[in-house]
């Protein structure tokens, strides 16, 4: 009796205390985010100004602000969700509601998670053999934008997928047994139930884009440009690769390391707001269709 | 519909872009386009492997009787070094007696290997040019050096990259599988909704921090203290790049680990519970396994991640071609190497095919890694009917 | 109707996103650039040419530069191809590059436009302030490996590199070692910024920077050239002299049939105020 009470208490014992390393290594990985968000936002904070978003940088990128880069990796984003969205978009509602189950949708799915696990290196790779020499774009807006819509072409898919399927079919049942078409249900009674959560993979996929160096690498970044791009034929200073020049070269590394963290500010601001955005938006649309 | 090709079409064509160029190694010879090496007509040396070649020119290789020639110290000539053995007007204001001389050093040299263009050579040339091979896959793939610039044999090898890039993903599993796994446990059987709900999207946060912050975070802070915890000569290693790689994965393998085990049916856990099991039996005997297939898909999925991660890599690990013999030393991985010198390979030349090359290698890994999560997620289905 | 307006709403918030950019970008640049050139190539060229555009611009608003890194080769490539106007280059054409041109019947006028003097660097707390050139090329081949085979403490030598495809590690490799390969597990980074913070911070470490990349987290070394009979220090008198064997010139390079739209840039490059600019970024002037 007594040793099936102390089997049991160190049963407990053992239990207690594998919990409380589970719980303290989970709150770790989320001090580990406010280490680094603070890091850089402590560092930053210093440089962030409103001259520091709107003006040129000057002397040799040590002074001024990261404008250009801002702007850049805005044109980026425009020119990539204007290709990745409407295809991504028509792809995922043709599949999920024309496609039958079978071999060929089973296909198709597995070429979008296939894409999705492609290397961001890759595609930059594949943006500069296609976009900029065999299409003879060069280096510029179009080239990457294209590079990155591609990248976040199965994003858009998947989220506005997951958007349609949470739809429940009744909705569907309901339209047709009155009489509407098939594209007159989709067009106009999923569609619009569907729309809050596919602007969601909107916010997530703006989010995923302006933080991308790899692909952009090779397809539109410039290391100086004292103007703003024109056309989409340009080629556009963008925020991740400025922050990867002025963290890594430069001949007074201590003078643009404080630029260099401001650049990261700027950049996680962006991405952060858009996830945090994202998510708002999914919860709050998510009870609404919910209660539907 | 078209559109809904479009994801198969895009991969169709990046399998044919990257492929076609990266095949254009496999034609070509790892000597620069339009020149040669070239010996004494008397020298019985026929060929010479890449990895000889460069010893040569590296001087490590002084006689010809340590590749199987004659007892004859090496002469080694590049087309600068025409300028020691005649004067400029020897040479012809434009280079016109150029072949000539070279034709007279190489039969007066019996120990020569001549470098250089073939514009320069004589058309009644009187040494022997030396055979090379064009580069074989076998080659590529098994070789051990990565100069992809050196003069006058390119070296590709990319071994060590390959076994760069598996070492830091592997590395930064075995870091990130355990934590994340603890971290997912806590989450779906432990902390309460309240907790979770708060925690959760805290975690998610950290898939969206851009990878050049991550390895910006990684060159000022991370390197550093490797270096000074391990006291080690350099903190540019492999195990910087792992734990950059395990912080940017853990997201992935948190949120899958923790969706499977949340669909462990809860009346297997009740039953276990009722039957006298500990929470704590319950979630290693009943729960863990049953999420297995969801726990190695997230971790697959987690490997694959980092295999391909990029710009925080290129900025932590030091980038030294050498095959690694642990974490602690530094490595060069695959994209790493595209992304530092895609920049500087001539369009279409052979140093541009060889990093497609990398790419296609790269694409090949992380393809069949997808498929494999796939292959293990569908298992998962299975179960649950 | 949802649907189109969602067509309408996407390539609108595109054009919002870049139209915004656009019409801002006629305040910045009011008087609209007449000229537009591009500068492309070598990465020790970058800050020099960047700053010289920078201040060109102030001066002279009828002109517009873009500054575009990527290496010498990458430079000379584009010129080749001709989507720059200047390839910057840290070293000369090679007898390929020049065969490409003669090729496409393109001339190509190269003007030197400073000096740079290359720096070897190593932690400030090393014993070791002088080498030879033979003693470099036995580290970076690989045949050094420990400091107290060159007179300093009993540590690891860690040797850091360029990237191959920077004209500063041709330049080295050609100038110091000879033209033999480096050793494989020399540690290569992508930039020279890297290389100093690296140096910087790792005890055993010894690398090669631009002069003007020089700070005081790093020490300078001494090179002998003659065997350790004279040992000359890195400095911008020494490189102007000409006693500092490792110096090298720095070039603008262009199409002949271009020149008219590139002088303005070579001229003021040149001129005083330009080299003026040579001494502040820490290379050598010319004069």
């Amino acid at each position: 009796m007594k040793k099936a009470q102390n089997l049991a208490r160190k049963k407990s014992v053992s239990q207690n205390i594998a919990f409380t390393i589970f719980s303290l290594i989970s709150y770790a990985i989320v001090a580990l985010l406010v280490v680094i968000l603070a890091f850089i936002v402590i560092k930053g904070m210093g440089v962030i100004s409103w001259e520091f978003i709107t003006e040129m940088p000057k002397n040799g990128m040590t002074e001024g602000g990261i404008f250009p880069a801002i702007v850049g990796t805005l044109c980026l984003v425009g020119v990539s969700m204007v290709f990745a969205f409407p295809i991504g978009i028509l792809a995922a509602i043709y599949m999920n509601e024309y496609v039958k189950d079978g071999w060929v949708k089973q296909i198709i799915k597995q070429m979008t998670n296939n894409l999705a696990g492609v290397p961001s290196i890759v595609f930059g790779l594949f943006g500069m053999a296609l976009f900029v020499n065999k299409l003879g774009f060069g280096d510029s807006i179009l080239a990457g934008g294209l590079t990155l819509g591609l990248l976040v072409l199965p994003v858009v898919i998947r989220t506005t997928e997951e958007a349609l399927k949470a739809i429940d079919d009744s909705f569907r049942q309901a339209s047709t047994g009155l009489g509407a078409s098939k594209w007159q249900t989709t067009s106009q009674v999923v569609f619009p139930i569907a729309f809050p959560n596919i602007i969601t993979g909107l916010i997530l996929s703006i989010g995923r884009v302006s933080g991308e160096t790899a692909p952009i690498l090779f397809t539109v970044a410039a290391y100086f440009l004292p103007k703003l791009p024109t056309s989409i034929f340009d080629q556009a200073m963008a925020l991740p690769y400025h922050l990867y020049v002025i963290a890594t070269s430069g001949t007074n590394i201590e003078a643009s390391r404080a630029m260099a963290y401001g650049t990261a500010l700027v950049l996680i601001v962006i991405v952060l707001i858009s996830n945090l955005l994202a998510n708002a938006l999914r919860k709050y649309f998510g009870k609404k269709v919910k209660m539907n | 519909m078209l559109s809904s090709a479009a994801t198969s079409i895009i991969v169709v064509l990046i399998v044919f872009f990257l492929f076609m160029e990266g095949a254009g190694v496999f034609t070509k010879k790892p000597i620069e386009d339009g020149f040669l090496l070239a010996v004494s007509p008397s020298n019985p040396v026929k060929k010479l492997e890449p990895s000889q070649i460069k010893d040569i020119f590296d001087q490590k290789i002084t006689n010809w009787k340590e590749v199987g020639g004659k007892d004859e110290p090496i002469v080694l000539f590049r087309t600068s070094d025409i300028s020691t053995y005649y004067t400029d007007e020897e040479l012809g204001e434009n280079f016109e007696f150029f072949p000539a001389k070279i034709n007279e050093l190489i039969s007066k040299q019996p120990g020569i290997i001549a470098f250089f263009s073939d514009k320069y050579k004589a058309e009644n040339f009187s040494g022997r040019e030396l055979e090379i091979n064009k580069i074989k896959v076998f080659e590529f793939l098994s070789g051990e050096e990565w100069f992809p610039t050196a003069q006058p044999i390119a070296q590709m090898g990319v071994k060590p990259l390959i076994y760069g890039t598996l070492w830091v993903s592997l590395g930064a599993i075995l870091i990130a599988l355990p934590i994340g796994l603890a971290a997912a446990i806590f989450l779906s059987e432990i902390a309460r909704k309240k907790v979770r709900n708060l925690v959760k999207p805290l975690i998610e946060l950290l898939a969206g921090i851009p990878s050049v912050v991550y390895g910006f975070f990684g060159l000022v802070v991370i390197v550093p203290l490797i270096q000074s915890t391990f006291n080690l000569p350099v903190g540019e290693t492999g195990l910087a790049g792992s734990v950059v790689l395990a912080i940017m994965a853990l997201p992935t393998i948190i949120t899958l680990s923790e969706d499977a085990m949340r669909n462990t049916p809860r009346a297997m856990k009740e039953a276990s519970l009722a039957l006298g099991a500990s929470q704590w039996q319950t979630i290693y005997k009943v729960v863990i396994p049953h999420s297995a297939s969801g726990i190695t898909a997230g971790a697959i999925l987690g490997i694959g991640r980092a295999i391909g991660e990029t710009m925080a890599v290129l900025m932590v690990t030091g980038n030294a071609a050498v095959i690694p013999h642990t974490l602690l030393e530094p490595v060069r991985t695959i994209p790493a190497t595209i992304a530092a010198e895609l920049g500087e390979a001539p369009n279409g030349g052979l140093h541009y095919e060889a990093l497609f090359a990398l790419g296609c290698i790269l694409f090949i890994i992380t393809f069949g890694i997808n498929l494999l999560v796939e292959l293990v997620s569908s298992k998962q289905k299975h179960k649950k009917h | 109707m949802n649907k189109s307006k969602l067509l309408l709403f996407l390539p609108l918030l595109a054009i919002l996103s870049c139209g915004k950019s656009k019409s801002d970008e006629k305040d910045a640049t009011q008087n609209t650039a007449s000229t537009s050139v591009t500068i492309k190539g070598s990465d020790t060229v970058l800050p020099l040419a960047q700053k010289e555009a920078e201040t060109l611009m102030l001066s002279d608003k009828g002109i517009s530069v873009t500054v575009v890194g990527g290496g010498s080769g990458v430079g000379i490539t584009a010129l080749m191809d001709g989507t720059t106007d200047i390839a910057m280059a840290s070293r000369d054409l090679k007898t390929e590059e020049k065969l490409k041109f003669s090729e496409s019947k393109k001339e190509v006028e190269k003007v030197t436009i400073a000096f740079d003097a290359l720096t070897v660097i190593v932690n400030p707390a090393n014993k070791v302030s002088q080498l030879t050139r033979q003693q470099l090329e036995e580290i970076f081949t690989g045949k050094i490996t420990n400091w107290k085979e060159v007179g300093g403490a009993d540590e690891k030598i860690v040797a850091y590199s360029r990237e191959s495809s920077s004209g500063t590690y041709e330049f080295f490799k050609e100038e110091v070692m000879e033209n033999k390969n480096y050793a494989t597990n020399i540690l290569s980074l992508p930039a020279t910024g890297a290389i100093v913070q690296a140096v910087g911070q790792t005890k055993g470490a010894i690398g090669y920077i631009g002069l003007a990349y020089e700070t005081k987290e790093v020490k300078q070394l001494g090179v002998s050239y003659d065997e350790g009979k004279t040992f000359i220090e890195p400095s911008v008198a020494n490189a102007k002299n000409k006693t500092y064997p490792i110096s090298r010139p720095l070039f603008y390079m262009f199409d002949k049939t271009n020149a008219n739209k590139v002088k303005p840039i070579v001229d003021y490059a040149l001129s005083d105020e330009g080299q003026k600019i040579v001494g502040e970024i820490g290379y050598v002037p010319l004069k």
